[in-house]
């Protein structure tokens, strides 16, 4: 048995869940289980929960007996950068326009590999931010400021 | 007479010039992805599902289908030409077609790999024609617990047909289902897995998890993927196959399209099963089969019919019983939802134009794309040229923007950037994130047709033993359980997915 197995692995992401959605619903939520005539809200997140629970211990269990493949690295770099950029588009859509957004998710998303070549990835950004304001404001008439209205929210405490 | 009448509004709906136009933008868009490997047609349609609400359901739905037969004949270009299966159902196709590529003989492969298409495409659809009426009329019958029961052989199916482990499928299965029921239950009006926050309380939309899931997570892993293979150009002379050719492809045709159209009605099953499948099948019935590998066209003719007849058959379980087969029809039915449809029998009576119409165009999609593809193969292999650094760019823009416009909420992207990451620890683990989709949309379903039925037996869980229809379907979820337990047929799987 090897802790990196990706089987041993899945299975404690499957018990782990399992398990939170136990907590939540009996502890958190409070749901109630209700009659076998009326089943109540609780009944299948509760029976998936343990459903759920009992795939992971199977499937932890099984590496005891037999190895499978170890994890592979992960890809910090793309990992982060490419979650920073989705994040960083929600948080800025709304105050900072279309224009302004795209700069600097897009550009987030590009720092995710070594292979961006920085000038060719600015005369693409022109292009993309020309297409999308073209295609979502203009076309589509997505109610998108395109330039910046107001300073984001959760910055503005610190400029005050 | 009947099926002419449904035909003929079938005709009047998809060659209106709208929806023609539609079908024509989902069969290139379709193409264009299936040229581009890391670019699949589910992570492509959960990209358009946003855009589709601007359109009218039919032309939505005519769209959506495009991308995925579409998908189908591009990735068979790019393995045929530069032995870069573009979708994973081509992979087969890259093996014969590409070693006829080296003897030069590109363009016969090319030409047979259309034509097989199309005559799978034609068929499976004349078999959607007459399949659909008989098939509603028999949902029709079903009384809640039936339902429950066919769903829950279709997890099972699912299950089974799914590439990878089977207890991982289950376990995505099962947190897909917890996570469509996260939300305000109808029935009670008490919020589930919301932890206070009001955006959740309608749940968390398809389209966040398929974007992130599909999306976002394969950006990551193919960034991180340094893998890359040089593009060998070669020149294309003569697209005319020869009389032999034709002879030889004959046979093969027709078996992969009986045997995808079948493999396309299981759920689970699809366009990658049945290429597999047909690909083995050819070998096997082969005089010579040590040629396979070595250019025999054979092996192109039988695999791209079989992909596409499945691609196309995958659409009755999903129009007549409302069930998702797989990922794309998820996706599929994604699209209904955002324009108000309920999938299910009803969609045919309530909606034939939209039905019938969907089905037609799917003909005429075929037909386009034989015609769009051949002489344009130089424009799509220059496609390959943009490199996946500028790619994963724009399809991050393009998920992000998708999910901000359904509701204007910064908080749904926030949703998708989570699921991304999810789905990437997914690919990690080795976890098909295609399982988790269906379990997320037949939870909620399920849970609806339990609750009904408890309420119709008064509350005796024996309900689903004692309705005939109910029964047989649990009693072979059961039995197709038992049987994949069996030490032999899991060798037996094994040993077919590694061919």
């Amino acid at each position: 048995m090897r802790l990196k197995d990706q089987d041993f692995l899945s299975g404690l992401m499957f018990l782990l869940f399992g398990a939170a959605a136990l907590i939540t619903i009996y502890f958190y939520d409070k749901l109630s289980m209700g009659t076998a005539q009326r089943p109540g809200t609780g009944v299948l997140p509760a029976i998936l929960a343990w459903c759920l629970i009992g795939t992971g211990v199977v499937l932890m269990g099984k590496t005891v007996v037999a190895t499978s493949e170890p994890l592979a690295g992960w890809a910090w770099r793309p990992l982060l950068a490419v979650t920073a950029a989705t994040i960083a588009f929600g948080l800025f859509i709304d105050d900072l326009g279309l224009i302004l957004t795209m700069i600097i998710s897009l550009t987030l998303c590009a720092a995710g590999t070594p292979e961006t070549k920085w000038f060719e990835y600015t005369v693409f950004l022109a292009i993309m931010i020309a297409g999308g304001v073209g295609t979502f404001i203009w076309l589509l008439g997505m109610p998108i400021p395109i330039w910046p209205t107001r300073i984001p929210s959760f910055l503005s405490f610190i400029l005050r | 007479m009947d099926v002419f009448s449904n035909l003929a509004l079938g005709f009047s709906v998809a060659l209106s010039l709208q929806n023609l136009f539609w079908c024509f933008m989902g069969a290139f868009i379709g193409t264009a992805i299936g040229v581009l490997p890391g670019v699949g047609p589910v992570a492509t349609m959960a990209l358009l599902l946003p855009v589709t609400y601007f359109l009218t359901p039919e032309g939505a739905l005519i769209m959506l289908a495009g991308i995925y037969y579409g998908a189908q004949y591009g990735g068979s270009t790019t393995a045929i030409l530069v032995n870069l299966p573009g979708e994973a159902s081509s992979v087969v196709t890259a093996l014969d077609g590409y070693a006829m590529a080296r003897q030069g003989r590109a363009g016969p492969a090319l030409a047979i790999a259309a034509i097989g298409s199309f005559i799978a495409g034609t068929f499976a659809t004349f078999l959607i024609v007459l399949a659909a009426p008989p098939l509603t009329k028999l949902a029709q019958q079903f009384a809640p617990a039936d339902y429950f029961s066919l769903m829950v052989l279709g997890l099972v199916l699912a299950v089974v047909m799914a590439s990878g482990s089977i207890l991982k499928a289950v376990g995505m299965i099962f947190l897909g289902m917890l996570l469509g029921l996260v939300g305000t239950d109808v029935n009670t009006g008490n919020t589930r897995f919301t932890f206070g926050v009001s955006d959740l309380f309608d749940g968390i939309g398809f389209v966040i998890v398929a974007m992130g899931v599909f999306g976002i997570a394969e950006i990551i892993k193919n960034l991180g993927d340094t893998t890359r293979r040089d593009l060998l150009s070669s020149k294309i002379e003569g697209l005319m196959p020869t009389r032999e050719d034709l002879k030889r492809s004959a046979m093969p045709i027709l078996r992969g399209t009986i045997l995808g159209s079948l493999l396309g009605i299981l759920p689970g099953g699809g366009a990658v099963l049945a290429s597999f499948s047909s690909y083995s099948l050819e070998k096997k019935l082969s005089a010579t089969p040590e040629m396979f590998g070595k250019g025999m066209i054979e092996g192109v003719a039988g695999p791209e019919s079989a992909n596409n007849a499945a691609a196309q058959t995958s659409f009755i379980p999903m129009l007549t019983l409302g069930i998702p087969a797989n990922a794309v029809m998820a996706m599929m039915i994604g699209g209904m939802m955002i324009h108000g449809i309920v999938p299910g029998p009803q969609v045919m009576e309530q909606k034939p134009g939209l039905f019938w119409g969907m089905i037609v165009s799917m003909w005429i999609g075929n037909a386009m794309l034989v015609i769009l593809n051949l002489p344009l193969i130089g424009m799509w292999v220059k496609m390959l040229l943009v490199p996946y650094r500028l790619l994963s760019i724009a399809i991050l823009f393009f998920c992000a923007i998708g999910v901000y416009s359904l509701n204007n909420l910064h908080t749904e992207v926030y949703f998708m950037a989570m699921f991304g990451v999810l789905g990437y620890v997914f690919i990690k683990l080795g976890c098909e994130p295609a399982p988790l989709l269906l379990g997320y949309l037949l939870g909620p379903l399920m849970e609806v047709y339990m609750r009904r039925a408890m309420l119709l037996s008064r509350g005796d869980p024996f309900i689903f033993f004692q309705r005939p229809l109910s029964l047989a379907f649990l009693t072979i979820a059961v039995l197709v359980l038992i049987f994949i337990m069996l030490p032999n047929f899991r060798k037996a799987r094994e040993t077919a997915f590694q061919e």
